[in-house]
Order: structure tokens, then C-alpha cells, then sequence
């Protein structure tokens, strides 16, 4: 069973959905809540089966699709793609259990769970079609979510959200052709396996268009500034759980996309584009905290603030050296455990007073204390409050771009101050001073079912927060593989000594022994 | 006295597919574009037979026979159209048929 | 020794985690009880470790576990007790339980007594981790911590909204030089390849100068904040609006020090670069005068008694900018008791007087508050720094330092300070103890405090008044981790003209303040002249910070947001997506069935095309000449 686990845990919730279509709806949530719950069971056994000390590809499984052309079933995950897998099935599982929608319940849980064969499938695919199809067949449930169960604009938000996001990969695609086709000339075979185009070595000029082509793409799914208008819609209009799978997994995709193609297959492109990148994402931190400050409705605050940490996600990527990546990799896992959890709360108010802006609340604090500490913790998580999860990894990724710029480390570290402004004015504006709306004055406090989702979260940050090792070890493992690779494969002087050579204390120890004979 | 030559052929076809153009384009009567449309396969044809004398070679005449059959064939089909669509609308104008319209 | 290491550092988590759990039940005592005597476990260990650090012993040094690991990093969670961190762990849970203890009186009817609990165990946790890690990263996990319970403790009542403004302003300021300490950590990583102290200590001294001196001022920058030092001093006056205890704790005693310990923590580092140390030290100075003028004028008794925290604070890092580490310990650790004891006996005049701050509505409140009369008095000749009390000890010694190391400038500035402290501490007890009772106008019936708060602030009171007997000890104690500089005027002359110079002038402040406030009248001409009014508006700095920092901010993030982001980047994108569109619905016209149309859009495409061929053709047929003349175009 182990050798196939990754081909179940794709494709297990898909055959589970099939069959919720004749399920009877009045058990359609329970029936939801088994496949994830046994869906995160065999993540997590693939986590205990995981080999936390091996650096490669582990659990991968090979069958032909179009032999010809080099098109194959291929996956396999490493410790980058491990934990963000779990965190795709550990969110199914507590959106669907925290799922207060009644109207066509089953409709939604079918749709979770075909979204969740997508999600497993981008981050276990070692294919670049495989990984293209299931990038794309995730917008399409996602697409659904906002649709059907969307606020009042919601055609608008999803259609734009459809098109853009899709406008991008087709750009893409492009890219993985002509790679193919470059491998193909360079071998005389066809491939379109990511980990034989890790072996191939261009030259600059094309490393430079084709990590163009492949930005296009993952800019616009990150979402980075400019492209990142589709997001505030997206989750304004999405119901409560589209935003979370959206901010908590979707979103990785791009960030998890740069780490696993720009950078080991075009190592000197992004030394190259690393300062302009640098520099969008410092305006992402800055300018989306700002416009973050700026907003009336809470759940744009933490829209705009998902952008806003994208930004430090970006910068620890292109930090290219083992503590950046580390910490780009693990804050991606923290900022979907807080954006999601924060987009519950949103959600948890919502659904009492239906609502979201800013100026209808106040006072929360004396009605729904239990609510407020719970935010407050995701609050305190969300600017970066040591032991809690996001500091580890905003911590590592600003210290690991540090050894690159000091100057643009300084203007991104803002990220804690701006950061700090927009959500202790936002918590402020909604929990602190008197209750003036009559409205609040007899709101209930989170109930059971709410609880059962925000407990696990919050212990989750806390406990990453002070103890991240199980995690950052198997990380660290990959990427400094991933940073070696980068640094024998790079070919121009800059890269050569923008990424660290993690085996040079080896090679000296080498030489020295050969001296003592 | 000047010499007929290729290029002569080659101008009257031209002209003739820019009538059998010009005619395709503004006439609205039905007939009269098909017509336009046989001035433009003749102007063709005319210049298959020019330039097949030309180079000595009896590909292009037997090309313009193909054309001058299918042309008939066409004209025929076309023709019996014609006399439905009359019959049946009691016009052959080309600006009332628009049941195609996206 | 672990053991006693452990207790004092996790029973006050402990304690917090146990009120935490009555967090939203109403009030019980238990709840504020039981992190008393777990603070009282943890003050008991501490006095363990400093015996056994006095009797000669090693410094207790534990690694608990990794925190974070990857790349070169290794950042353990790793505890020392040393000759500095055990000073800093006796002063903050001798203060700590202390005021543990007066707050079971003062919280006595606030609803929030529970949760107010929790957060005051939590903050000295956070204060113990921040004084006792080993490592930059820990320090800055007690740092943040503490950041945030002075926040959850500014802002407690939370539905004042004064308070909770100042809660976020005190976070947001104190955010703003966290950056400034991430990035010197930052320097330190990457320039000693660790974060441990004592391995980033030693490789320091093999760095540029230039290097050491960024380190040494980021580090110095996230000191700044933590210590209200000028331009990031806002914020703590403001601070006043949380419940006095607080005040006493983390906004005099403990807190807001931090920033001297790490200036002391890093004295390797420091000691390296001298300029930068010169650079704290004025700063330092004119923080203590600057503070202390603010003070003369002020009409809130708790902003009074912050201002003179600010002006202390700028003692403290004068004697640490010059190098004299042990002796900006020394005036933490003295500051600490008879500021603390000052804050809690405010406290005990606020609950007399139902939280009236003004000190010209209070007056001749020593007949009915004797206790709280007596020790306010003599923390004020504490803090004033009158032989044989605390504050003489350790504030003549910074004086002594300054004019040993030459710097006249800065021993003047803060020989002047010290006759304001006196005359604006002397200012405030003729104010609120003396004269006519001025409260009866108010009707208030004021009354002494809870006995038991006071027998709680007795220690402070006895420390106030004996801790300058320690001194010798003290130093022989921490000289051991600290450069061992004594300092002595070499002639006896000098020193005899200096201290008792010092003391006559001290005096003499004391009693111009008492001559001018015994009777208290309102004194329009003084409120008249402009230096009174930029006084008592803080030099305009907050008004500044409000009108030029924080409402363009404001107004920036609204244009950004309704400006560039909504009519500049959307509209870009939904101009693209409606030019598509509007291109479809425009060519959708040449479908329109209308078979002349068409054949007319037939007849276009076959002259495009064949114009095609003819052009390509052409091409194709001087494409030799058509490369010598683009060549001759430059392309």
C-alpha cells in the first residue's frame, strides 16, 4: 500500500466524491467528514513512513501516459511538498467539519473533495503535465465554490478569478513545451519529467525566458503585485471555506511552484531576476499592508494581508540560500494555518450578523470573549509574535535574505511593523471599546462545531511556533539538495557566488586528507 | 504590330477576376452573383491556359477543364437552389437571406 | 541547580496558565492567589541560584531543546544564570511578587481580575525568558513577549478608548525598534555564524569595527523602544492608562529596562566600540533632561512618575554607554524598588481619591493615608537620591562615572537632572500630601489602602532604603561577567566638594518645591509663558507624530487603496479583460448572417492573403538585398 500511497491519497477523495453523488444529503456531512478524516490518516502516514533524513524524492510511483512524447505518470514527495500535502488534507477535513452552509451541502462536499484530489495531485506530481493538469483542474472546483455559493458578486469574482489565474498557466505552458523541447534537443529524448529537466543546463538567455514564461504563471497564482487585483475579490465574495482552501492551499501553489521549477531548473535566471523580485516583494509587503489598513470590510483586511505575507514568502525564496528557502517552505505552511484560521473567524462572525464590515462590530470583546481570545492568538500569530508559527518562518526567510541585501531586508522587515498596524487596528476597530451596535449586544459565543476547527489551529500554531524541528528538519533536508543543485548547475560568476556551495567544508576535508599522504 | 504575349493573357485575367471580384462583392441579386462568380473561375481559367501554353505543359489546360466542370456542376446546383428559394420566398435578393444570422 | 533554573522560570507560566483557565468565570481569588505563590516559588528559586552564584558557584547553563535548526543555524531554547541575568531575575520577581500580591487588593472589584492575572504571570515569564536565554533569538522571544503583554496590559480596560489607543501605539512603537534589534540580530548571524552569546562575543573580536559598530547600533536601535529612549518615547507616558500594578511593573521596574540589560548583555560588543557607546551615552543624558523637564509641569500624577522612569532610563544608559555596565545594573536595580514602591503608593492615592490623576485636586492626604504617605516620601528621597537611601548610591556613582571619563557636558546635564527629579518627585508629594485638602471640594472621601497592600510594599520600602549596602557585594558579584572598573576620584577633596555639592543642591530643590507647591494655587502667568505650553504639550512630539506620521499614513493607505490599487492596477486588468470583450462584441457584427457582408468579408481576407503571398514572395526574392539594407539601418 505504501508504494502506491501517493496515487490513493489522489485519487481516493475523487472516487469518494463520485460516489457521494448517490449518497442521501441528510448524510452527506458525515460522509465527508469519514473520506477527509481517512484521507488525513494516510497523510499522516505518510508523514510516519516518510524518511526524514533522506534529502531526494521518496514514495514515487512511474507509469506511462504518452510514451512518445515523454509524458508520464510520475510522483513523489520530499520534504517540501510533504507538509503542504497534509496541510491540504488537514484543511479539507476541518472545512468540511466546520461547514455551516445549508444549502446544497452535498454539492459542496463533492466539490471539497474533488478540489482536494487536485491540491494532493499539484504537490505530488513530478510531471510537468501531470503537475499542468492538476493545476489547472484546481480551478475549476474553486471556480464552482465561489460561483454557486458566492456573495452578490460573486460571477464577477469567479470569472475573474477563472480567467486570470488561467490566462497565466496557458503562458506557462508555453514555457514547459519549449523546456520539453529544449530537453529534447540537448538529449534527443522527450521529457517532461521536472527531475530530468533538473539535470539539464542552459544557457542564460534562454534560462531567462523561460523563467519569464514560468513567472507569468506562478506571479499571477501567488498572487504577486501587480497581478494580485483577482485575490480581494476572490475572497470576498467566496463563502467561508472557498476562502480558506484558497489562502490556506491554493495560494502555496505558486510559491511552492517557484521553489520546485524556476529555481533549481533556471539557477542563474534567478539570481538574475532576484533583486526586481525582491523589490515586488517588498511592495507587496508594504503597499498591500497599507491598502490592508485602508479597508472597511475584515475579511478584505485579511485578504489584503494574505498578499501582504505572500511578499515575505517570495523574498525567503529568492533568498536562495538554505535558511531562506527553509523559511519561505515553512511560513507557507504557518500563513495557511493563520490566514486559515482567521478566515474561519471572519467566517464564525459572518454567520451571525452577516456582515463583515469593521464598523457594525466594536465591543465584540465583553460579548464573545472566548471568540476574542481565539483571534487574538491568530491575530498575535499573524504579526509574527515569537512561538507562535509564523515567526519561525518569517524569522528564517528575512535572515536568510539578509546575507543578500541589507538595504532591502530592512524596507521588507517593515512587514512586522505594517503588519502590526492594520491588524491591531482592525482588532481594535471590531473587539475593543463599548458595544454601541444593539445588534451585538446578545451574540453567542463560538459554538462546539466552530471550536472543533479553531482548537486544532491554534494548538497547531503554538505548537510549531515553540517546537518546529519535526517539520523544519525534513525542509532543511530537501532544500539544502535543492541549494547544492542550484550551485553545481549554475553557470555565470554572480550565481556561482549568490548560492552557497553547501559541500565545500567536504571537498577540504578531501584535499586535506590527500595532503596528509 | 505587337506581339500577344503571356503577360497580355495575364492582364485580361487579372481584370476579369477584379470585375468577377468587384461584382461578387456589391451585387445583391442572386443570379448575378453567380454570375461574378463565373467571370472569376473564367479569368482563372484563362490564365491556367496561358500560362500551360507558356510553359508547354498540358497540366494546366487539363486543370482548367476540372475548373470548367466544376463550375457546371456547381452552376446547377446553385441554379436549383435559386428556383427553390424563389419558389418559395418569391425573391433572389442576397440581403433577405439572413436565417443564418449568429 | 537545573531544578531551581526550571521552578523560577515556568511557574510563572504556570501561575498565568492557571488564572488563564478562570479567564471568563467572574471573579475568584483563587485566580490571583495561586500565581502569587507561584511567583513566590520562582522568587525563592531565584534567591537559590544568587547564593549559589555569590557562593562562588558556576553559572547554571541549560539547553532545553532546539527551537530552530536549518542551514548554519542552530538556535536552541538555552537558559544562563550568571552574575547579571541572577540580578535581573531578583528584581523582577521580588518586584513581580510584590505587586502579584498588592494587586489581590487593587483588582479587588475590576471584573477582569481573573484574566488580569494571566496576563501579569505571563508578562513575567516573558521577562524571565528575555533575561535569562542565552542566546539573541531568545532575548528576543522574551522581548516580543513582554511587547505583548504590555499590550494585552495598556489595553486592558479595553473599552476605554484612550486605552486601548495607547496599547497600540506602545506596540506598534516598540514594533517599530524590534526591526532595528531583528536586523543587528540579523548582523550578528551573518557575521559570527551564531547566535549564542558567548560564542558571538568571542568571534566579535576579530570583526571590522565598522561592522561591530551597524551591530552595535541596530542592537542599540530595538533598545531604544523597549526603554522609551527619544524619538520612541511617546509611548510611555502614554503607557499610564493601563491599571497602576502595571505601571509599577512593567513600565517602571522591569520592561522598560530591558533595553539596559541588553546594552549591559552585550557589553562585549559595546566595549569594542566606544563611539557608539559615547553616542547612548549623550543620548542617554539628554533623554534624562529632556524627561525630567517634561515632569516639572505635568498635571497627571502617573505621567509625572512615567516621565521621571524616562529620565532614569536615560541615567541607565549613560552609565552604560561609558562603559560603567555594573554600575547601569547597579541604578536598574535601585531605580526599580523605589520606583516601583512610588507607583504602587500613586496607586493607593488613585484608589483614595477614585482614579482622580490630578495632582492640584488631591492635597493634605497624609492625615487620613499615613502609610502610604511615608512610603511615598521616602521613595521620592530615594529616587531624589539623598544619602543614605538607594538612589545615592547608584545615581552619585553614574555622576562620578561621568566626570572620570571626562565627559563634563554630559555630568553637568545630569547633575542638573538630578535637581529637577527632586523638585519636580518633591513637586508631586507637596502636591498630593501637603497643604489644604483640596479633594473635599470634589467630595471625594478618601480612604488608606488595603493593610495587607501595604505590608506588601513594605520590602520595597526596606530595599529602597538599604540597597545601597549591597553595593560592594553586588560588584565583587558581577564584576565577574562585567568589566571591573572601579570608580574613584582620585582626590578625596574632590569627591567630598562633589558629593555633598550634589547633595546640598538636591536639597535645595527639595525645598524650593516644597516653599512653591505647599500651597497650591493655580499659577495663570506661568501657564501663560511659552515654555510652559511646550512643556506641557511634550514638546509637541506626539502632535507631531499624529498630524505628520500617522494621518498621512492614514490618507496614504486610503489613496493607495481607492486610487492606485482599485483605478490603477484592477482597472488595468479589467481594461485588458473589457478590450478583449469589447473586440469580440465589435467583429461579432461581421457574423451577422447577412450573406453580402460576408462574401464582401471573403472577398477582404482573399486580398489580404494573396497581398500576403505577393509580399513574402517578394521578400523571399531579395532577401539579400533587403538584409544589406537593414544592416545599413543598424539593426
Amino acid at each position: 500500500m505504501l508504494d502506491n500511497i501517493l496515487s490513493i491519497l489522489i485519487f481516493f477523495p475523487a472516487l469518494a466524491a463520485m460516489f457521494g453523488f448517490v449518497i442521501h444529503k441528510d448524510s452527506a456531512r458525515a460522509y465527508g467528514i469519514s473520506v477527509a478524516f481517512i484521507e488525513l490518516a494516510l497523510s499522516l502516514l505518510l508523514w510516519f513512513s516518510f524518511d526524514s533524513n533522506a534529502s531526494g524524492m521518496q514514495f514515487m510511483e512511474q507509469l506511462p501516459l504518452v510514451p512518445a512524447f515523454g509524458i508520464n505518470y510520475i510522483l513523489g514527495v520530499d520534504g517540501i511538498s510533504l507538509f503542504i500535502i497534509i496541510l491540504a488534507s488537514f484543511f479539507t477535513l476541518i472545512g468540511i467539519a466546520s461547514l455551516t452552509e445549508t444549502k446544497n451541502v452535498k454539492n459542496m462536499i463533492i466539490t471539497l473533495l474533488f478540489l482536494q484530489m487536485t491540491m494532493v495531485g499539484v504537490f505530488a506530481a513530478l510531471d510537468a503535465i501531470v503537475f499542468y493538469v492538476f493545476w489547472e483542474l484546481s480551478l475549476v472546483p474553486m471556480l464552482y465554490i465561489i460561483g454557486a455559493w458566492g456573495g452578490p458578486l460573486r460571477i464577477y469574482a469567479s470569472i475573474k478569478f477563472f480567467l486570470y489565474t488561467f490566462t497565466g498557466s496557458l503562458v506557462m505552458l508555453v514555457g514547459m513545451l519549449f523546456m520539453a523541447y529544449f530537453y529534447y534537443q540537448a538529449t534527443g529524448v522527450w521529457s517532461f519529467a521536472i527531475l530530468d529537466w533538473y539535470r539539464l543546463i542552459l544557457p542564460e538567455t534562454f534560462q531567462l525566458w523561460l523563467f519569464g514564461a514560468f513567472f507569468v504563471g506562478f506571479a499571477i497564482k501567488v498572487p504577486m503585485f501587480p497581478f494580485h487585483t483577482w485575490l480581494p475579490y476572490a475572497h470576498g465574495q467566496a463563502p467561508t471555506i472557498g476562502s480558506v482552501i484558497l489562502a490556506a492551499i491554493l495560494l502555496k501553489m505558486g510559491t511552492y511552484a517557484f521553489i520546485r521549477f524556476s529555481l533549481p531548473m533556471f539557477p542563474d535566471a534567478s539570481v538574475f531576476f532576484m533583486f526586481p523580485i525582491a523589490i515586488i516583494a517588498i511592495i507587496m509587503i508594504i503597499y498591500t499592508a497599507m491598502v490592508a489598513y485602508a479597508q472597511e470590510d475584515i475579511k478584505q483586511v485579511v485578504a489584503y494581508s494574505s498578499v501582504s505575507h505572500m511578499g515575505v514568502i517570495i523574498l525567503g525564496t529568492f533568498a536562495l540560500n538554505v535558511e531562506g528557502i527553509t523559511g519561505s517552505i515553512f511560513l507557507m505552511i504557518a500563513h495557511g494555518v493563520v490566514s486559515g484560521a482567521l478566515f474561519l473567524l471572519v467566517g464564525v462572525i459572518y454567520d451571525r450578523r452577516h456582515t463583515k464590515m469593521m464598523s457594525e462590530f466594536g465591543g465584540l470583546a465583553s460579548v464573545m470573549p472566548r471568540y476574542a481570545t481565539i483571534f487574538g492568538l491568530m491575530l498575535m500569530a499573524s504579526v509574527g509574535m515569537p512561538l507562535t508559527i509564523n515567526f519561525v518562518g518569517e524569522f528564517l526567510s528575512l535572515l536568510g535574505f539578509y546575507k543578500q541585501s541589507h538595504i532591502l531586508t530592512l524596507l521588507a522587515g517593515a512587514a512586522i511593523i505594517v503588519g502590526a498596524i492594520y491588524m491591531l487596528a482592525a482588532y481594535k476597530k471590531m473587539f475593543f471599546g463599548k458595544v454601541t451596535n444593539e445588534k451585538n449586544r446578545n451574540l453567542p459565543d463560538v459554538n462546539k462545531r466552530e471550536l472543533l476547527a479553531l482548537i486544532p489551529l491554534s494548538i497547531i500554531t503554538i505548537w510549531l511556533g515553540v517546537y518546529p524541528k519535526p517539520i523544519l528538519e525534513p525542509i532543511n533536508n530537501s532544500v539544502e539538495s535543492i541549494v547544492q543543485l542550484m550551485h553545481d548547475k549554475s553557470i555565470t560568476e554572480e550565481a556561482k557566488s549568490r548560492i552557497p556551495n553547501l559541500i565545500e567544508g567536504i571537498e577540504i576535508t578531501k584535499t586535506s586528507t590527500q595532503g596528509a599522504h | 504590330m505587337i506581339e500577344i504575349g503571356l503577360t497580355h493573357y495575364l492582364v485580361l485575367s487579372t481584370i476579369l477576376f477584379a470585375i468577377g471580384l468587384f461584382g461578387v462583392m456589391r451585387r445583391k441579386n442572386l443570379l448575378l452573383l453567380f454570375f461574378a462568380t463565373e467571370i472569376l473561375l473564367n479569368s482563372v481559367n484563362i490564365a491556367f491556359a496561358a500560362i500551360s501554353h507558356y510553359y508547354g505543359d498540358l497540366t494546366g489546360q487539363l486543370f482548367a477543364f476540372f475548373v470548367i466542370a466544376i463550375a457546371a456542376s456547381e452552376v446547377a446546383v446553385g441554379l436549383g437552389l435559386l428556383i427553390v428559394w424563389h419558389k418559395r420566398h418569391g425573391n433572389i435578393n442576397l440581403d433577405k437571406m439572413s436565417t443564418m444570422r449568429g | 541547580m537545573e531544578l531551581y533554573l526550571y521552578l523560577a522560570l515556568f511557574s510563572p507560566l504556570a501561575g498565568s496558565l492557571f488564572a488563564a483557565l478562570f479567564g471568563a468565570s467572574p471573579k475568584t481569588i483563587v485566580a490571583g492567589v495561586v500565581p502569587s505563590v507561584l511567583l513566590f516559588v520562582s522568587f525563592v528559586s531565584s534567591t537559590i541560584l544568587l547564593l549559589h552564584i555569590l557562593s562562588g558557584g558556576d553559572a547554571v547553563h541549560v539547553e532545553m531543546m532546539t527551537w530552530m535548526a536549518t542551514g548554519n543555524l542552530y538556535i536552541p531554547f538555552g537558559f544562563v544564570v550568571d552574575q547579571v541575568s541572577v540580578t535581573m531575575m531578583m528584581v523582577v520577581t521580588i518586584v513581580s511578587t510584590i505587586v502579584h500580591v498588592y494587586s489581590i487588593g487593587y483588582m479587588d472589584h475590576d471584573k477582569g481580575f481573573n484574566r488580569f492575572f494571566s496576563y501579569l504571570s505571563a508578562f513575567v515569564f516573558s521577562m524571565m525568558v528575555l533575561v535569562m536565554s542565552d542566546n539573541f533569538a531568545g532575548l528576543f522571544i522574551g522581548w516580543e513577549g513582554v511587547g505583548l503583554c504590555s499590550w494585552l496590559l495598556i489595553g486592558f480596560w479595553y473599552e476605554k478608548e484612550s486605552a486601548t489607543w495607547a496599547a497600540n501605539e506602545a506596540f506598534i512603537m516598540n514594533r517599530i525598534a524590534d526591526l532595528g534589534m531583528l536586523i543587528g540580530i540579523f548582523l550578528v548571524y551573518w557575521n559570527t555564524g551564531t547566535l549564542q552569546y558567548d560564542k558571538a562575543f568571542a568571534e566579535m573580536q576579530h570583526l571590522d569595527t565598522a561592522i561591530l559598530a551597524w551591530m552595535g547600533i541596530f542592537l542599540f536601535i530595538g533598545a531604544m523602544g523597549k526603554s522609551a529612549q527619544f524619538p520612541l518615547h511617546t509611548w510611555l507616558a502614554d503607557a499610564m492608562e493601563g491599571p497602576t500594578p502595571v505601571s509599577a511593573l512593567i513600565h517602571a521596574a522591569t520592561m522598560v529596562t530591558a533595553g539596559v540589560y541588553l546594552v549591559v548583555r552585550a557589553n562585549p560588543l559595546y566595549d569594542l566600540i566606544p563611539h557608539v557607546g559615547l553616542f547612548i551615552a549623550s543620548l542617554g543624558a539628554f533623554v534624562a533632561l529632556f524627561a525630567a523637564s517634561m515632569a516639572l509641569v505635568n498635571r497627571d500624577m502617573k505621567r509625572i512618575i512615567a516621565y521621571s522612569t524616562l529620565s532614569q532610563l536615560g541615567y541607565m544608559f549613560v552609565a552604560a554607554g561609558l562603559g560603567a555596565y555594573w554600575v547601569a545594573l547597579f541604578h536598574l536595580m535601585a531605580h526599580a524598588f523605589f520606583k516601583a514602591l512610588l507607583f504602587l503608593g500613586a496607586g493607593n492615592v488613585m484608589h483614595a481619591m477614585h482614579n482622580e490623576l490630578d495632582p492640584f485636586k488631591m492635597g493634605g492626604l497624609r492625615k487620613v493615608m499615613k502609610g502610604t504617605f511615608i512610603m511615598m516620601t521616602l521613595a521620592s528621597v530615594a529616587l531624589a537620591g539623598i544619602y543614605p537611601l538607594a538612589g545615592f548610591w547608584s545615581k552619585d556613582l553614574i555622576l562620578e562615572v561621568a566626570m572620570i571619563e571626562h565627559h563634563y557636558i554630559i555630568y553637568s546635564v545630569l547633575l542638573f537632572t538630578a535637581g529637577l527629579t527632586a523638585f519636580y518627585s518633591f513637586r508631586l508629594v507637596a502636591l498630593v500630601f501637603h497643604g489644604e485638602e483640596r479633594y473635599k471640594l470634589f467630595g471625594v472621601h478618601p480612604h488608606e489602602a488595603y493593610k495587607f497592600m501595604l505590608i506588601a510594599m513594605s520590602p520595597l520600602l526596606i530595599l529602597a532604603i538599604i540597597a545601597g549596602a549591597f553595593k560592594m557585594t553586588y560588584f565583587e558579584m558581577v564584576t565577574q561577567v562585567l568589566p571591573a572598573t572601579e570608580y574613584h576620584i582620585h582626590s578625596a577633596l574632590t569627591y567630598w566638594i562633589m558629593t555633598i555639592g550634589t547633595q546640598l543642591f538636591v536639597i535645595l530643590a527639595i525645598a524650593y518645591a516644597y516653599k512653591k507647591y505647599q500651597v497650591a494655587k493655580e499659577d495663570p502667568a506661568m501657564e501663560k509663558r511659552l515654555c510652559y505650553k511646550i512643556l506641557i504639550n511634550q514638546y509637541y512630539i506626539p502632535y507631531f507624530y499624529e498630524e505628520y506620521l500617522v494621518k498621512p499614513y492614514r490618507e496614504l493607505s486610503t489613496i493607495f487603496w481607492k486610487q492606485v490599487d482599485m483605478k490603477i492596477v484592477d482597472a488595468t486588468v479589467d481594461g485588458i479583460a473589457k478590450t478583449i470583450y469589447a473586440t469580440g462584441e465589435k467583429t461579432r457584427e461581421m457574423q451577422s448572417g447577412n450573406l453580402s457582408t460576408m462574401l464582401k468579408w471573403m472577398v477582404a481576407g482573399t486580398v489580404g492573403l494573396l497581398s500576403l503571398a505577393v509580399v513574402f514572395g517578394l521578400a523571399a526574392r531579395y532577401s539579400d538585398e533587403i538584409k544589406v539594407f537593414l544592416s545599413g539601418l543598424g539593426v
